[in-house]
């Protein structure tokens, strides 16, 4: 399955399902959620069409402070309503001081922040019901490191029992501007626990720095990486995020065919045994 | 032994520069990193702003709407989940901190409330009317009011004029309707005597027009058959627009 992320710059080419028509659609229940009138009649319209994956963004499970019950409350009632089949979130936090920032900020590599962010995604977990797939998120620069970033994820991963959410180009972005080798990088994941991986597109900014824009095409580097990846793995739901600089459909349905035949190559022993 | 601080204070330090932009020192932590960060925080807050306050960021000078921008984000701890409400709590905060007089802009919250209302009557969540019927006598029968809306009061007619002068000339009792057309979701705005707004209110609170207008002589006000003709004229063009659904049944 190979989805792409629902914007509300494309919203009616995806209802439509002329131009472009992925597997499944994810959406961030923070953008949806406690709305009415004409995005509410396009949200009941899009999931009608295609199944629902959602992908939260102000969870912020690192943060120091307790995750706000009331927002989690509304969060189990949308993924109910909406029969979401994977809720995925970030290994980052975008809160502290009860300030929300609104940016999915880099955790300390240290294992007092382990250890606090497994319980709160165990407390959650308890509280959904359901398992959290955990975004590895695109960082630019480490915070006062104790451990490495695979020790943390690993460490993060097997306290609190989630599932991982593979961003194969967060993980070719950061390899590169943390200088580290990407495939070692993922061989060190508890790649058993992969249940689900986005795509998108970066920008070089500067020599030595890559930004996650999700406003570009996927590079070529990222698919090779991806191919590599998904040899490593059963297969799982694969996005393609594409946030801004919004192309023709066409071209979001030539990532999308690209992205499909990678995985039925890599994948057609799987679906032969399925 | 380990001496350093532990992460929950090296959060605080890090989030603490990147809403304040305090210096701070953090092991590992790149300085040119750190900027990027706070830029790219500061640009997604004036960005959500600046979409939600067009008609305030373009008639207010740059530096002083970034200067209201970086003093909300740095002194207020936004707490909405979803970025679409974060303008709310800016208006909020500018009324809290007395910003019309602050910033010398007397009609800056009249402007943010016009603004932010149009967003919130927008995306607000649908609201069940009460049953109607199509038909009915508009002085005697309750009316059935469309319940998406919002009935602003201002002092300065942001709902028609932008410039400070004109608007500062202006300066008395202004009302705005804005109500969400049930099939398209537009939002409609239609601007309001203060008899109009007066008898909007008591509509949406049961009471009928034949009430409305036996009451209005104890606020002043003299009843003509024109007044009561001009009345029903405008519930049943709000009818036609679609704030007014019908009669109660």
């Amino acid at each position: 399955m190979v989805g792409l992320g629902f914007r509300r710059e494309f919203a009616e080419e995806m209802i439509s399902g002329t131009l472009i028509s992925p597997d499944f659609i994810e959406f961030a229940p923070e953008n949806w959620m406690n709305i009415g009138g004409y995005w509410k009649k396009m949200l009941h319209r899009v999931v009608e069409k295609y199944p629902v994956l959602c992908h939260g963004l102000s969870l912020s499970l690192g943060s120091p402070e307790e995750p706000d019950s009331t927002f989690l409350r509304y969060v189990k009632s949308f993924l109910e309503e909406y029969k979401v089949r994977i809720y995925s979130e970030h290994l980052s936090y975008s809160k502290c001081d009860n300030a929300h920032l609104y940016d999915l900020l880099p955790m300390p590599f240290r294992m007092d922040a382990a250890r606090h962010m497994a319980a709160r995604i165990r407390k959650v977990q308890d509280y959904l019901q359901r398992p959290l797939a955990m975004e590895i998120i695109s960082y630019y620069t480490p915070v006062a490191p104790e451990m490495s970033e695979a020790d943390f994820i690993n460490e993060v991963v097997q306290r609190s029992g989630c599932q991982l959410l593979l961003d194969v180009n967060n993980i070719y972005v950061n390899a590169f501007n943390h200088q580290y080798d990407a495939k070692a990088f993922i061989a060190q994941l508890p790649l058993d626990r992969v249940a689900y991986i986005h795509m998108a597109g970066h920008e070089q900014v500067a020599p030595d720095m890559i930004l996650d824009t999700h406003g570009h095409p996927i590079a070529d580097p990222v698919y090779a990486l991806f191919e590599w990846t998904i040899q490593q793995i059963a297969p799982v739901p694969v996005l393609l995020e594409r946030d801004f600089n919004i192309p023709q459909m066409q071209d979001l349905q030539a990532e999308l065919t690209r992205l499909k035949a990678i995985c039925h190559q890599q994948w057609k022993h799987h679906e032969l045994v399925a | 032994m380990n001496s350093s601080p532990d992460s929950r204070v090296l959060q605080q330090r890090f989030t603490t520069h990147l809403r304040t932009g305090v210096r701070t020192t953090i092991p590992g932590v790149a300085p040119d990193r750190l900027a990027h960060y706070r830029h790219a925080i500061f640009h997604m807050v004036k960005d959500t702003m600046e979409s939600a306050y067009p008609v305030t960021c373009a008639n207010i000078p740059r530096r002083k709407w970034d200067h209201m921008v970086k003093t909300f984000f740095a002194r207020h701890a936004c707490t909405a989940h979803q970025v679409w409400k974060l303008p709310l709590e800016f208006y909020t905060y500018a009324v809290e901190n007395s910003w019309d007089e602050v910033y010398d802009v007397p009609y800056l919250s009249d402007l943010l409330a016009f603004e932010w209302a149009e967003i919130e009557v927008f995306n607000m969540e649908d609201v069940a009317p009460a049953a109607f019927v199509a038909t009915g006598d508009w002085r005697e029968t309750p009316l059935v009011l469309n319940p998406e809306y919002r009935l602003l009061s201002f002092k300065y007619p942001v709902h028609q004029e932008a410039k400070r002068a004109r608007l500062l000339k202006q300066q008395g009792a202004w009302f705005v309707l804005l109500h969400r057309e049930p099939v398209t979701g537009h939002v409609q705005f239609t601007g309001l005597s203060p008899w109009l707004a007066f008898v909007t209110e008591q509509l949406a609170a049961g009471i009928t027009v034949k009430d409305i207008l036996e009451y209005a002589p104890q606020l002043g006000i003299t009843v003509t058959v024109e007044l009561e003709a001009d009345t029903v004229a405008f519930l049943e063009d709000m009818q036609r627009r679609q704030f007014v659904f019908g009669f109660r049944p």
